[in-house]
């Protein structure tokens, strides 16, 4: 098995203390520090995403797979850097305001960085301000990933992208949604660009999102 | 149970009065009492000893349900249902444990707000956690002035909120939590936590026993899943949680409790689990295949199931015939142990409602041919 297909099976398997030995192993080999991110740690993370969808795995072991790829991004940190290796893009992510809820949005947050972007969560609550102040904050920021648990708290997605349009960026960024009440005819009515129903279907929609953005 | 001919005209006679908890469905704190073959209680109990009821009995009118204010999680957790006034209850706040919930009016329930976890770390639990005092809480008050609400007719839910997993998040926010069940380095520390809070919990319901003798059923309150599927696999559930529910289930039947386990979530692929730890009753949400459950597992617990949406005012005809459906749906199972759960979203409607007037004459009707 190459080294590259074992550090891979290493992220599936969320081996987090072998991970790192074997990125700095593939290093020593002469390895590309992207070679490894991309065809190692983010095709494995896309492998645990599709398994997630179909329930062969479930939220500990795509947790395990995320801390495992994490500790294998530290070591590769430093030479992406020195390579000028960068994100895919950027997404901005939060629980919209009166919403305390962040376990669907954390797990969405950890798959949208396993496909390869930088994730700025906002936290919990967060009112539209604080989204329009991280989007002047970061105007190459591609997309923005709203997040509700609560029938009661759908509002708020509605008037955070009303917010924005009225801030006058709707045009700069592409806005998902999602969250255990909402719908994809509730995000085609409130005008958000594209709607999924768990994490690992958010990640392939935050690359498909993002690819319109930069076309 | 001696199984007589449906006789409308008798049974549904009013002959009395059941006391109960003031509520929106009984604002003077009193529902009516037919003149039925057997009582709901008799009627429930016997489901949940293994025989098909005498008619479904529905949620809001064959159980009383009890949640104490002695117990700090019921406040914490914003679900007091006891004799008490409710006007100056503040709801949240610290439960048992000391851990902070916030209660949001408008969702009627409680959440620990995330982000700084009262135990940053599971292998430590024990320099974090400190376990409650049961005799520091006044259990003789709780007694002297719940006891008159309960006549014996219908069967008394006690909830014990926050159970196995759900604790276990309430120390650790969810991600932990959920990485603790499977990270080989911390699962010791999970079965030594586990193992304590059974020993506490038997502790506890030996005190329901002591207090409140009328309890039939504990409702023990463990989400395990997300509107899509499980958090865990069966494989670790079987690990992590069924060896410690089943305590609980041992520490219920042996003072004479039912378990019911609440535990909400897209669970079908985990109700092996339940039923190998011994639980005896469980309301599964709708987003779960209730043909599926009826079909395999009606036989091992008893299942609660919605009615269904009813949105659209119907006739009277139209809600009968609702009801019929519903209640023929049950019958695919060999042995039906059904219980009729509708959820108060469904209940503002008033089709629903009137469904539910219907299912006692429909269900009784049918049943009484088993």
């Amino acid at each position: 098995m190459s080294i590259v297909k074992e550090i891979a099976s290493a992220v599936e398997a969320g081996k987090s203390k072998v991970v790192g030995g074997l990125v700095e192993q593939a290093l020593k080999e002469g390895v590309e520090p992207s070679v490894i991110l991309n065809e190692g740690m983010i095709s494995a993370m896309g492998i645990v995403g599709e398994k997630f969808k179909n329930n062969e795995i479930f939220v500990p072991e795509m947790l395990i797979a995320a801390r495992a790829m994490k500790k294998g991004v530290e070591v590769l940190q430093p030479h992406l850097a020195k390579q000028g290796v960068e994100p895919i893009g950027k997404v901005i992510l939060g629980t919209v305001s009166g919403d305390l809820h962040d376990i669907g949005k954390n797990l969405v947050g950890m798959m949208i960085e396993g496909a390869g972007f930088k994730v700025i969560d906002l936290g919990v609550d967060v009112p539209p301000e604080k989204f329009i102040e991280a989007m002047k904050e970061n105007p190459d920021c591609k997309i923005v990933a709203l997040s509700a648990l609560l029938t009661s708290t759908m509002p708020a997605l509605t008037s955070t992208i009303k917010a924005i349009e009225e801030a006058g960026l709707r045009n700069t960024v592409k806005i998902m949604v999602g969250g255990a009440p909402v719908t994809q005819a509730f995000a085609d009515e409130i005008g958000a660009d594209g709607y999924s129903e768990d994490a690992a279907s958010a990640a392939e929609l935050a690359k498909k999102l993002f690819k319109e953005a930069t076309a | 149970m001696r199984r007589q001919p449906f006789n409308p005209e008798k049974e549904l006679k009013e002959i009395g009065k059941f006391r109960t908890f003031p509520s929106p469905m009984a604002p003077d704190g009193y529902l009516p009492r037919y003149d039925r073959p057997v009582t709901p209680r008799e009627n429930f109990l016997a489901m949940l000893k293994g025989e098909s009821p005498q008619w479904i009995p529905n949620f809001f009118y064959d159980i009383h349900t009890f949640c104490p204010r002695v117990i700090p999680d019921n406040v914490a957790r914003g679900m007091v249902v006891d004799g008490e006034p409710m006007e100056g209850l503040k709801k949240g706040g610290l439960d048992m444990f000391g851990v902070e919930w916030e209660y949001e009016e408008l969702v009627g329930g409680s959440m620990v707000k995330p982000g700084n976890p009262k135990c940053p770390d599971i292998c430590e639990w024990e320099k974090y956690i400190t376990f409650p005092d049961l005799d520091s809480w006044d259990w003789a008050h709780a007694a002297e002035v719940n006891t008159p609400y309960f006549d014996g007719g219908r069967p008394v839910e006690f909830t014990i909120f926050s159970g196995l997993f759900e604790r276990l998040i309430s120390f650790l926010d969810f991600e932990a939590a959920a990485l603790a069940l499977l990270d080989e380095d911390q699962q010791d520390a999970v079965h030594g936590l586990f193992d304590k809070l059974c020993d506490f919990y038997d502790d506890y319901i030996g005190y329901v026993k002591k207090y409140f003798p009328f309890v039939d059923i504990i409702c023990f309150h463990d989400d395990w899943g997300s509107q899509r599927a499980p958090f865990f696999s069966l494989a670790t559930c079987r690990e992590m949680l069924v060896p410690y529910l089943k305590r609980v289930a041992d520490s219920c039947h042996k003072n004479g409790f039912f378990l019911h386990l609440h535990c909400c979530g897209k669970n079908e692929m985990i109700v092996p689990a339940m039923v190998e730890a011994g639980v005896d009753m469980w309301i599964p949400q709708p987003m779960n295949d209730f043909d599926y459950l009826l079909r395999n597992f009606n036989d091992k617990l008893v299942l609660g199931v919605q009615p269904p949406e009813l949105k659209e005012e119907l006739d009277e005809e139209g809600v009968k015939e609702a009801c019929k459906k519903y209640v023929e749906s049950t019958l695919v199972a060999s042995k039906p142990r059904v219980l009729c759960f509708a959820s108060s979203a469904l209940r503002k409607y008033p089709s629903v409602a009137k469904m539910l007037d219907y299912l006692y004459p429909i269900s009784r009707e049918y049943y009484s041919k088993l």
